[in-house]
């Protein structure tokens, strides 16, 4: 019980910590404030649990886990378990186009929306540019495509992450590429 | 406390191979419905199981067993229902990323490369368009006509992504 309280302590100085964090940040990596913040929140963990009593100072006995290393443990796997799904619900909430058209959705109200101007949401001039607008830059400066006479030519970092997404996809029987 | 962690471990793998034949023999249109239908029963079979099993498992050694049974009870279940969101997720991740299909297209294409317009082509508006018809599908989205609008669902939905997009600030591009 000691691990899943001080888990519950840095998971919530970790939300804290990246909504002031992505605040202040400029860049375009906003994956490194959350990492950031994981890395502060496990030493949060890991020295709060090595400083205080296994009691907490007010836990019942029968409510102390016996092996000290299994509390521990099991506190770092539910603090990385959240950490993803927190990460992953930011993320989505933030870019993902179906949340986009959500959100463009929710602010018109009654109206609705067309098909086109659903599509023209994530674009300016050419529908679809707010997608290449943030993918793109990353993936070059990533090393994974490279810019070459007008068009993007795959590199081997890239390949391999597309060798194993094909892998997922197979894994879960998804569709592979557009055909 | 290893008893419940044990049994959500057990069990999620369990789970992970039984969706994996479901999405390979039935391959279900609406994926995520298909999860907790076939995850839904694994719930009281933990608690079940929890029940029904002795507190070391017939193997754990005794410093692992002692802690209140209802911890143990609880905190496993709390794992299982996180190890089952993050398959889901993980899912999630390989069914829909934007970037993997990008580079799938790319180290399909003739020498491993496309134009900004043949990119669009084939990850731009077609994803667009292929998340409206999943959020009509998964009922976020109602067609009236030639125009979409939002259900009660997709109003939450909006609302919550609405509201995070004002506390935190991940730039969209």
């Amino acid at each position: 019980m000691k691990g899943l309280l001080l888990a519950s302590l840095a998971l919530g100085l970790l939300v804290v910590g990246t909504v002031i964090g992505l605040r202040f940040y400029r860049g375009g990596k906003e994956f490194k404030v959350f990492l950031g913040a994981l890395v502060g929140a496990i030493g949060v963990y890991a020295g709060t649990f090595w400083l205080l009593p296994a009691d907490l100072r007010f836990l019942p006995t029968s409510w102390q886990e016996t092996s000290p290393a299994v509390d521990f443990w099991n506190g770092l796997l539910v603090l990385g378990l959240v950490f993803h799904g927190y990460w992953t619900f930011c993320y989505f909430a933030c870019v993902s186009p179906s949340m986009g058209a959500l959100v463009a959705l929710r602010l018109k109200g009654r109206e609705g929306t067309s098909a086109d101007e659903a599509v023209a949401i994530h674009g300016s001039d050419t529908p679809a540019d707010l997608i290449f607008q943030r993918r793109l830059p990353k993936l070059l400066q990533g090393g994974y495509v490279k810019e070459e006479a007008g068009a993007y030519r795959l590199l081997a970092r890239g390949e391999r992450v597309a060798a194993f997404g094909s892998f997922l996809k197979r894994l879960i029987n998804a569709r592979i590429g557009a055909q | 406390m290893l008893k419940g962690l044990l049994l959500s471990w057990m069990l999620i793998t369990v789970w992970v191979v039984v969706q994996s034949v479901v999405l390979h023999v039935a391959a279900p249109r609406k994926t995520f419905n298909s999860m907790l239908t076939w995850f839904a029963p694994t719930l009281p079979l933990y608690l079940l199981l929890y029940y029904i099993t002795p507190a070391d498992l017939g193997f754990l050694l005794s410093e692992y067993v002692g802690v209140d049974w209802r911890i143990g009870l609880g905190n496993g279940l709390v794992v299982y229902l996180l190890l089952f969101l993050t398959v889901g997720l993980f899912y999630s991740h390989a069914d829909r990323s934007i970037t993997i299909r990008l580079l799938i297209e790319l180290a399909r294409a003739p020498e491993q490369r496309l134009t900004l317009s043949e990119m669009r082509a084939m990850c731009g508006v077609a994803v667009l368009q292929d998340r409206l018809g999943i959020m009509v599908r998964n009922g976020f989205l109602a067609a009236r006509g030639d125009r979409f609008v939002l259900t009660p669902k997709g109003w939450i939905a909006g609302t919550v992504g609405l509201v995070a997009r004002r506390i935190l600030r991940i730039k969209a591009f």
